[in-house]
């Protein structure tokens, strides 16, 4: 026989241990493609909920690494509220993502009343500073404090915030980092706090400082490859203005200083014409690089028309550059999500790229079909020489190019706007026989959901 | 005559290069990659080399170290676009490091400098 279990599967009703159900329910955010807001929450609901830890109210603090700052202040308002609640959370069969669910909603509906109560409150965490809360984070130690009004340590402004006279402190420390506080209390039970309790509330401090800092650190590391591919970026672009700027500035330099014969003039004013338009490529380019905008929603538009028009654009140019574009499109092609104005340069691209790798006289040939229900491809096959193995795995790489002119993004710029649409781009090359690009897009056609 | 060897895989500015050491009083011979550098590099002598680095095939880095190897008492200069690679390790090993640039003005002194050493 075989039985299956989720998960920690946690049960509001159940009469486990605690500590059990307590793990329970913060492990879940484990298993859900949770942001730290809504981790943070579902730790929240841990130390509020009664088959968690069963505090009245939950008060979080988040640090900047100078400041306690006030975050949220997850509980009921009032006795009435919370025996109103309390009688929500214990109808049977609640599950837990109910429950986070209902104190999502308490906490939207307290943006302008509890959390309000205690955002502006800021505590600063100089060495000096010895109130509380943020002794707790200083002492890196669980603090409960009793007869709040009689005790000066106290910082005045949150004692009139929180408003009563027990109230438990949970620093959220990673290594020496301070990552905020959790304050407690059981304002409308007046439950005294229990060592037991301390325990508990102890152990989701250690979990949510984890879950914070564990996106602080995604955070940043994110940003630095951001960074990082940027530096790479501009190493390249620079490397692509000074060549053809040292080759301008020489030449010219050359006919200014000294006597030339009219060849010699000739020749330094072709250089320098073509190291001029080396120039304008990249300006080029990079403007086209940056215009992908790989948040934009793709919409659903007509392949079929932005594809014949495009061949119908660049057959004059195939012409005066001696070669042919042989075309086969299958049927009335239907309507592909994403950026027509894109999808557009990107075959444009692709013809250009095809002639360039085809020798005078040879035939470039574009096919289009309806592959299945689900996509539509466009291929372009040029009559080259073919991309060795080793180039092919560098094709979509930034800045890799086999031709003089150029800055290697052109491949890269196509990737990209497949992406955003949510398409694909494939190449397929054989020594001696050419190569083929293809390029699918989604389909859209009549009938069909959107995939 | 001091004779230059000058790697260079941009055709204009190997042209270039070429013409204006030559006005310089300079005896020039100008190769498109380390490869070939390295091949006459083999069979003749130079009294100072001028590289790129990052180019197709071997770049300069490697042709440098291989250099090295040949046990060749040639100073070098680095003559690139790229200014980040100027702290590299292997950088150092290079007698100047001179960043492209529409002037040759620098180029020609550190040239002068190290051969009138």
């Amino acid at each position: 026989m075989i039985e299956t279990h989720r998960f920690l599967a946690p049960d509001f009703q159940s009469k486990e241990p605690k500590e059990l159900s307590l793990l329970s329910i913060v492990s879940q955010s484990f298993f859900q493609p949770f942001s730290l807001d809504d981790n943070l929450l579902v730790i929240l609901t841990a130390l509020t909920s009664g088959s968690g830890v069963g505090f009245n109210r939950a008060m979080l603090f988040r640090s900047d690494g100078d400041k306690l700052r006030g975050g949220k202040w997850l509980g009921p308002r009032s006795p009435d509220e919370a025996r109103m609640i309390w009688e929500v959370l214990s109808t049977p069969g609640l599950g837990y993502l109910e429950i986070i669910e209902h104190n999502r909603w308490l906490l939207s509906r307290d943006a302008d009343a509890m959390t309000a109560k205690i955002a502006p409150l800021e505590f600063s965490l100089s060495r000096d500073n010895l109130t509380i809360p943020v002794t707790a984070v200083a002492k890196k130690e669980l603090l409960l404090v009793r007869d709040a009004s009689r005790e000066p340590l106290v910082d005045p402004r949150f004692l009139q915030a929180i408003g009563v006279e027990e109230f438990l402190c949970v620093p959220l420390l990673v290594q020496n980092e301070v990552m905020g506080e959790i304050v407690l209390d059981n304002a409308f039970s007046r439950k005294p706090i229990e060592p037991k309790d301390v325990k508990l509330a102890g152990l989701c401090g250690l979990m949510a400082a984890n879950y914070i800092y564990t996106a602080t650190l995604h955070r940043k590391m994110v940003e630095m490859e951001r960074m990082a591919a940027l530096g790479e970026m501009a190493m390249f672009i620079t490397h692509q203005i000074r060549n053809p700027l040292t080759a301008i500035g020489g030449f010219t330099d050359q006919l200014l200083n000294g006597p030339a014969d009219e060849a010699k003039r000739h020749r330094n004013l072709e250089i320098i014409r073509r190291e001029i338009r080396r120039l304008e490529n990249v300006v080029y380019e990079l403007a086209h690089f940056l215009k992908v905008d790989p948040s934009r929603r793709p919409e659903p538009f007509d392949l079929d028309r932005q594809l014949r028009s495009v061949l119908q654009e660049m057959e004059p140019r195939a012409a005066a550059e001696g070669r042919e574009i042989r075309a086969e499109i299958d049927g009335l092609l239907p309507p592909v999500l994403g950026d027509p104005t894109a999808v557009g340069e990107v075959l444009r691209n692709l013809i250009v790229n095809a002639f360039e790798a085809s020798p005078a006289g040879s035939r470039i040939e574009v096919a289009a079909e309806r592959k299945d229900a689900a996509w539509v491809t466009v291929s372009v096959k040029d009559a080259g020489h073919g991309i060795p193995p080793e180039a092919r795995a560098k094709l979509f790489t930034p800045f890799f190019t086999t031709k003089e002119r150029g800055m290697g993004l052109g491949l890269l710029y196509i990737k990209r706007v497949m992406d955003a649409c949510g398409g694909t781009i494939e190449v397929e090359s054989e020594a001696g026989r050419g190569t083929v690009f293809r390029l699918s897009f989604k389909s859209q056609e009549e009938g069909r959901p959107e995939a | 005559m001091k004779r230059i060897l000058i790697v260079e895989d941009e055709e204009a500015l190997g042209l270039l290069y070429k013409e204006e050491l030559a006005g310089e009083g300079y005896d020039v011979v100008t190769v498109r990659d380390a490869e070939q550098a390295l091949e006459i590099l083999r069979r003749e002598s130079f009294d100072l080399i001028v590289t790129d680095i990052r180019m197709p095939g071997r770049d300069g880095i490697e042709l440098i170290t291989q250099i090295m190897g040949l046990r060749k008492e040639v100073p070098i200069i680095i003559n690139t676009a790229y200014q980040s690679y100027r702290d590299d390790f292997m950088t150092w090993a290079a007698d100047a490091y001179v960043i492209k640039s529409s002037s040759l003005d620098e180029l020609k002194a550190r040239i002068r400098d190290l051969l009138s050493r």
